[in-house]
C-alpha cells in the first residue's frame, strides 16, 4: 500500500486568518438562526434570515426554487444522465417545493472565469442544532472571505434545503447552473408568497459565477469519540464510482492532521474490523514480512498487524462503495458535471452544548475550510495532476489503477484464449468422423463442397446467446411495469419479477427453440459463453472498475469450469466429483441474487434471507441510474443461465461418436 | 430486395457454370443454401444498418445507388447499371472505383469458375464448350449510357446551384472535402487521429499517399479475380470502408450485406468465430470510449483511437480470409475436375 509521492501542497495556507473574531461572529450568526428557526414556518424563514446575514456582507444573494425528480426507474434514464436531466419545474401555487439559498462573492482581483463551491446542507422542515452549527461554520468563512485580499476566484456558498434529499438539492442547483431551462414570466411572479418586498424579486434571478474548480461539501455530524481529538470523515466516492482527483482529497488531509489536529477517517466496513479470521491472516503476514526483512532488508513487507486490518477494511469498503456505482454524499451530483468535490462530516468529541468546544470546533474547523479553499483558489488549472482512479486503504494512503488492474488483467487474460481453443478444437473434431465414414470419391467430393455448415457451425450457439440477451434486457426492464402497480410489498414485487421472467424464458424457448433438440455442441456454447463475459467485462471495466472486479471473481471461475454434469465419462471418479462439486456450488455462488447475499453478509454482518430484500436494492441500484444494475442484468445474468445450460447439456454428439 | 434478385442471378450462373464442370451432384447438395436471401436478411438486420437508419444518415441512399449498379450490371441492364454508378460516384467520391468490376460483369457476366478450369475439363473430355468472350457491345452501350446520366445530373446541378457558385464549387465542396480532409473530427476511421499530426509541410504529400493507397489496390485485385466481379465489388466496397476519409457505420453495412451472397463460396472461410465476436466488440467498446474520452474527461484520443484500429483491423482479417478461401474454392474446383 504504497504513500502516494506527488501532491500538490500549498505553503501559503501557512498562516490562516481565521481567528476567534470569527468564531465569535459564528456564535452570533448561531443564536440567530436558532431564533429564526424557533419561529419559522415551513423553513422560508430560515433562507431570509441566511439571504439577510449575506447580503448585510455586500455580496451577492439569489434563491433557487426545486422541486425533488421523480424517482421512478425508467428505462432511458441510464442513457440519458449524462445529459440534461429534466427535474420538474415547480408551479406557481404549489408550496411544496425546497429553496436553495446561494450567496456570491466576486473575487477583487479575479476576473469571474472560475468558482469555488461551499455547501453546507441543512432540512428546512426538521432542523437540528448540528445543521445550524454547520450553517454558522459556513457563513463565518464566508464572511471572512469576503473580507480577505488574496482571493482570485469567485466563491458561491449554497445552503441547500435537504427535505428531499441532499443530493437531490445540490443536483437540481447544478443542472440549474450548467443547462438552464428558461421558464415563462409565471415563474417571477409568485414571490407575491414573500412580503411582497420589490427588492426580493431580484433575488429570484438566477445568479451564476463561472466555471467550479473545487467543491466542498461541509456537515457537522454527531459526537463520536474516536479519541481525544476532533475528527473529520472524509466521502469522496460519486457515482458509478468515479472519484475526485486524489490531490484534492490530500491537499484536506495535510491541512487536518498537520495544521489543524483533527483526526482523519474513511467509512470502513465495521464487520471486518472486528472480525477474527482477518487478525490471524494479518499476523500471518506480518511474521511473513518480518522473515523476508531478515533475509533482504529492502523488502519492507512487514505491516503491523492493526493497521493491515485497518487497511483492509477501508479497502474493502472503498471497492465496495465503488462497485455500488451509488455516490455517498452530494459531492456526487458535481463529479457529473467534472468537478471535484469531496464532502468532509466534522465530529465533535465533545458535546457542543459545552461552549468551549463548540468554539474549538468553529475555529480550527473554519481554519481548515479556509486553507482548503486558498489552496484551491492559488491552483491555475483544475486539478488533472494526480490519480483519477484509486481505492483508498487509508486517508493517506491509496492503491492506484497500475496496481489493481493486475488482478483483473491476469483474470480476464485467458478468456479469449480457451474461447478460441474452444471453438477451433471443435472444427478439428469434425473432420475426423467424416474421413472415417465415407470410402468413396464421390461423397467425398460432396462434402468437401458442402461441409455441413463448416467454420459457421457457431452460428447456432450464438443464436442461443442473442435469445438469452433478449430475454434479459425484457428481465431488467420488467421492473418498469411492476412499480406502475401500486401498493406492492417489495416481497410481492420480487415475487411477481420471478415468475414473469420464467415466463418470458419459457415463451422465447417455444418460439425460437430451445438450444438442446438444435444439436448444439456444448463447446461451442461455452466458447459463446466466455467470449461474451469478456467483451461484457472489458465494458464495465471501463465504466465502472470496481463493479468489474468484483464481477469477474465470482463470474469468470464459473464460466471457466464449466462442463456438462453428463460429460467427463473418461476420467477417474476422484476428479469427476471435485469437478461436479465445484460446478455445482460455483453456479449456485454465481447466481445474482445468491451473490448479493454475500455481499450484504460481508457488509453488515447479517446473514439473513429475504427476498423482499433483493426487490429493495435493486430499485436502489436504478433510482441512483447505477450502471451496476445493467451489468447485473446484462452480463451477469445471461452469463449464469449460459453455465446452467452448459451444465445440463445432454451431450447427445459425444455419446453418438462414441458409439461409431 | 435488389440484393436478393443479384443473389438469385449469382446462384443461376453458380449452378450453370457447375453443370458444365460436369459437378452435379456439388448442385444438389448446394441447393439449399439460398445466397440472396441470405444476403439480403443480413443487411437488413444488420445492427449497423439499423443504427444508420434511426440517425437518418444518407448511407442507405448511397448504398441503394450502389446495389442498383451493381444489379443492373449483373442482368446486363445497361443503362439501370450507368444510373447506379452515375448517381453513387455523385453522392460519395469512392463508388468510381467500382467501374472495374462493372465493365467485367458488363463483359463477361456474373461470377463463374476462372476459365483455366473450363479449358481444363475442356481438354479432358474434349468437347468443345465455348468459353465466355467479352461482349464489347454491352460495354459499349454502358458506356454511352454513362455519358448521357452524367452529363444530364452535371446539368441539373449546374441549374441548381447557379445562383451558389456553379460547378466549380460544387466540385470543391464535395469532392474537394472528400479528398483534402479538412474536417478532423474523431470517426471509426484512421485518417482524423493522422492528419491531427501531421506537419503542414507534408500535409500534400500525405493526402497523396492516403489516397493512391486505395487506388494501388484495384489493379491487383482485379487482374487476380477478374473471373469473380460480384465478389471483387466486395472487397472493394470493404476496402473503400476501411480507407476512405469519412467511414462510418453505413459503409460497414454495405460490405457485410454483399459478404451474404458469397454463403455457399465461403462456407470454409477461418476465424469466422473471432470475426463476429470482434465486431460486436468494437461496435460496443467505442462508443464507451467516445464518452469516457470527451464527456467523462478520464480518458483521451487514444482510447477512441485503439478502437478505431481495432476496427480496421478486423476488417482486414475479413477481407484478406475472404479473398484466400474464395481463391481456395476456385482451386478445388480445378483438383476436383482434373481429378
Amino acid at each position: 500500500m504504497p504513500l502516494c509521492q506527488w501532491h500538490y501542497r500549498d505553503s501559503s495556507s501557512a498562516n490562516p486568518l481565521f481567528s476567534t473574531e470569527d468564531a465569535i461572529e459564528a456564535n452570533r450568526f448561531m443564536k440567530g438562526i436558532e431564533a429564526a428557526a424557533g419561529v419559522s414556518i415551513g423553513g422560508i424563514d430560515l433562507a431570509k434570515f441566511i439571504s439577510q446575514q449575506i447580503e448585510d456582507l455586500g455580496a451577492e444573494v439569489c434563491y433557487h426554487k426545486f422541486l425533488p425528480h421523480s424517482k421512478h426507474f425508467h428505462p432511458l434514464k441510464f442513457f440519458t444522465s449524462m445529459t440534461n436531466d429534466m427535474a420538474i419545474q415547480p408551479n406557481g401555487t404549489d408550496t411544496n417545493f425546497g429553496i436553495n439559498t446561494i450567496g456570491i462573492i466576486r473575487a477583487p482581483r479575479g476576473d469571474g472565469k472560475e468558482a469555488i463551491v461551499l455547501v453546507t446542507p441543512y432540512n428546512s422542515r426538521r432542523v437540528d442544532s448540528n445543521e445550524l452549527l454547520s450553517l454558522a461554520l459556513g457563513f463565518s468563512v464566508f464572511s471572512l472571505l469576503s473580507r480577505a485580499a488574496w482571493l482570485s476566484k469567485d466563491i458561491v456558498w449554497l445552503a441547500a434545503d435537504s427535505q428531499f434529499g441532499e443530493y437531490a438539492a445540490v443536483s437540481a442547483w447544478l443542472n440549474q447552473y450548467h443547462n438552464p431551462v428558461f421558464l415563462s414570466h409565471s415563474m417571477i411572479l409568485d414571490t407575491k408568497i414573500y412580503d411582497g418586498n420589490a427588492e426580493k424579486a431580484e433575488f429570484f434571478t438566477f445568479k451564476r459565477a463561472g466555471t467550479m474548480s473545487a467543491a466542498l461539501i461541509v456537515k457537522v455530524g454527531e459526537t463520536r469519540r474516536y479519541g481525544d481529538r476532533d475528527s473529520v470523515t472524509m466521502y469522496a466516492e460519486a457515482s458509478n464510482g468515479q472519484m475526485p482527483n486524489l490531490d484534492l482529497l490530500n491537499v484536506v488531509h495535510y491541512l487536518a492532521v498537520h495544521r489543524q489536529g483533527f483526526r482523519v477517517n474513511i467509512a470502513a466496513f465495521s464487520s471486518l474490523l472486528s472480525s477474527a479470521w482477518l487478525r490471524v491472516i494479518a499476523e500471518f503476514f506480518h511474521n511473513l514480512g518480518t522473515v523476508l526483512r531478515k533475509i533482504n532488508p529492502d523488502w519492507k513487507l512487514d505491516i503491523a498487524v492493526p493497521d493491515y486490518v485497518e487497511g483492509t477494511a477501508n479497502l474493502a469498503n472503498s471497492i465496495y462503495n465503488q462497485a455500488l456505482g451509488v455516490p455517498t454524499g452530494s459531492h456526487g451530483a458535481f463529479r457529473d458535471y467534472q468537478v471535484d468535490a469531496v464532502s468532509l462530516e466534522f465530529s465533535p468529541t465533545f458535546n457542543v452544548r459545552n461552549e468551549n468546544a463548540k468554539s474549538l470546533l468553529l475555529l480550527r474547523g473554519g481554519r481548515l475550510i479556509e486553507g482548503v479553499v486558498r489552496s484551491v483558489n492559488n491552483l491555475l488549472e483544475k486539478f488533472h495532476q494526480s490519480f483519477f482512479l484509486y481505492f483508498l486503504t487509508a486517508p493517506s494512503k491509496f492503491i492506484s489503477v497500475g496496481v489493481y488492474m493486475i488482478p483483473f488483467a491476469l483474470l480476464l487474460a485467458p478468456l479469449p484464449i480457451v474461447a478460441a481453443a474452444l471453438a477451433d478444437g471443435n472444427k478439428s473434431m469434425e473432420k475426423l468422423p467424416e474421413n472415417l465414414i465415407d470410402n468413396g470419391k464421390a461423397s467425398v467430393n460432396a462434402d468437401v463442397l458442402q461441409n455441413k455448415g463448416g467454420s459457421w457451425k457457431w452460428l447456432q450457439a450464438a443464436k442461443v446467446l442473442l435469445v438469452i440477451q433478449l430475454w434479459a434486457v425484457c428481465v431488467s426492464l420488467l421492473p418498469y411495469y411492476i412499480t406502475q402497480i401500486p401498493d406492492f410489498t417489495p416481497m410481492q414485487s420480487a415475487v411477481i419479477w420471478a415468475m414473469l421472467s420464467i415466463i418470458i424464458l419459457i415463451a422465447l424457448y417455444v418460439m425460437f427453440g430451445s438450444p438442446y433438440p438444435a444439436g448444439v455442441e456444448w463447446k461451442l456454447l461455452k466458447a459463446t459463453m466466455i467470449t461474451s463475459i469478456s467483451i461484457g467485462l472489458g465494458l464495465m471495466s471501463i465504466i465502472n472498475f470496481a463493479t468489474a472486479q468484483l464481477g469477474a471473481l465470482i463470474v469468470i471461475p464459473m464460466c471457466l469450469f464449466s462442463r456438462p454434469l453428463k460429460a467427463g465419462s473418461g476420467m477417474h471418479s476422484l476428479p469427476r466429483a471435485v469437478l461436479l462439486i465445484s460446478n455445482i456450488t460455483l453456479a449456485v455462488l454465481g447466481f445474482p441474487p445468491a451473490a448479493l447475499l454475500i455481499m450484504k453478509g460481508l457488509s453488515k454482518g447479517s446473514w439473513t434471507v429475504d427476498v423482499g430484500d433483493f426487490w429493495v436494492w435493486m430499485e436502489f441500484l436504478w433510482q441512483w441510474s447505477s450502471a451496476t444494475y445493467l451489468y447485473l442484468f446484462l452480463v451477469h445474468l445471461p452469463c449464469w443461465l449460459l453455465c446452467i445450460h452448459v451444465l445440463l447439456h445432454p451431450c447427445r454428439q459425444e455419446l453418438k461418436l462414441k458409439q461409431e | 430486395m435488389l440484393i436478393r434478385a443479384t443473389g438469385r442471378r449469382l446462384q443461376m450462373s453458380r449452378n450453370t457454370s457447375l453443370k458444365r464442370l460436369g459437378l452435379t451432384k456439388a448442385v444438389n447438395d448446394s441447393a439449399n443454401v439460398s445466397a440472396g436471401d441470405i444476403a439480403s436478411l443480413l443487411y437488413l438486420w444488420n445492427p449497423w444498418a439499423i443504427v444508420t437508419c434511426v440517425g437518418s444518415c444518407t448511407s442507405p441512399i448511397e448504398n441503394l445507388m450502389v446495389v442498383i449498379m451493381i444489379y443492373g450490371a449483373c442482368s446486363r441492364l445497361a443503362p439501370l447499371a450507368a444510373f447506379g454508378y452515375v448517381m453513387a460516384t455523385h453522392l460519395s467520391l469512392y463508388p468510381a472505383i467500382l467501374i472495374v468490376p462493372v465493365i467485367l460483369l458488363l463483359g463477361y457476366g456474373p461470377d463463374a469458375p476462372p476459365t483455366r478450369v473450363f479449358i481444363l475439363k475442356e481438354y479432358d473430355k474434349q468437347t468443345s464448350l465455348k468459353v465466355q468472350r467479352f461482349s464489347w457491345m454491352t460495354v459499349l452501350h454502358f458506356i454511352f449510357w454513362l455519358f448521357i446520366w452524367s452529363c444530364y445530373v452535371l446539368l441539373l446541378s449546374s441549374i441548381i446551384l447557379k445562383k451558389v457558385g456553379g460547378l466549380n464549387e460544387m466540385f470543391e465542396k464535395t469532392y474537394g472535402f472528400i479528398l483534402t480532409v479538412k474536417d478532423l473530427s474523431p470517426n471509426i476511421g484512421v485518417l482524423w487521429y493522422f492528419f491531427a499530426e501531421v506537419f503542414d509541410f507534408f500535409r500534400g504529400f500525405f493526402l497523396i499517399v492516403f489516397n493512391m493507397n486505395i487506388i494501388f489496390m484495384v489493379l491487383p485485385l482485379a487482374i487476380r479475380l477478374k473471373h469473380r466481379p460480384c465478389f471483387l465489388v466486395f472487397v472493394y466496397t470493404a476496402i473503400v470502408a476501411m480507407l476512405k476519409s469519412y467511414p462510418s457505420a453505413g459503409d460497414s453495412a454495405l460490405y457485410l450485406g454483399l459478404l451474404g451472397l458469397f454463403a455457399s463460396e465461403l462456407a470454409e472461410m477461418q476465424f469466422t468465430f473471432f470475426l463476429f465476436f470482434g465486431y460486436i466488440g468494437v461496435s460496443l467498446l467505442s462508443p464507451v470510449m467516445h464518452n469516457l474520452w470527451i464527456w467523462r474527461g478520464t480518458g483521451n484520443a487514444n482510447f477512441y483511437f485503439a478502437t478505431g484500429l481495432a476496427y480496421t483491423c478486423l476488417q482486414t482479417v475479413l477481407v484478406v480470409e475472404s479473398v484466400g478461401s474464395m481463391i481456395k474454392h476456385d482451386r478445388k474446383l480445378r483438383l476436383l475436375v482434373t481429378s
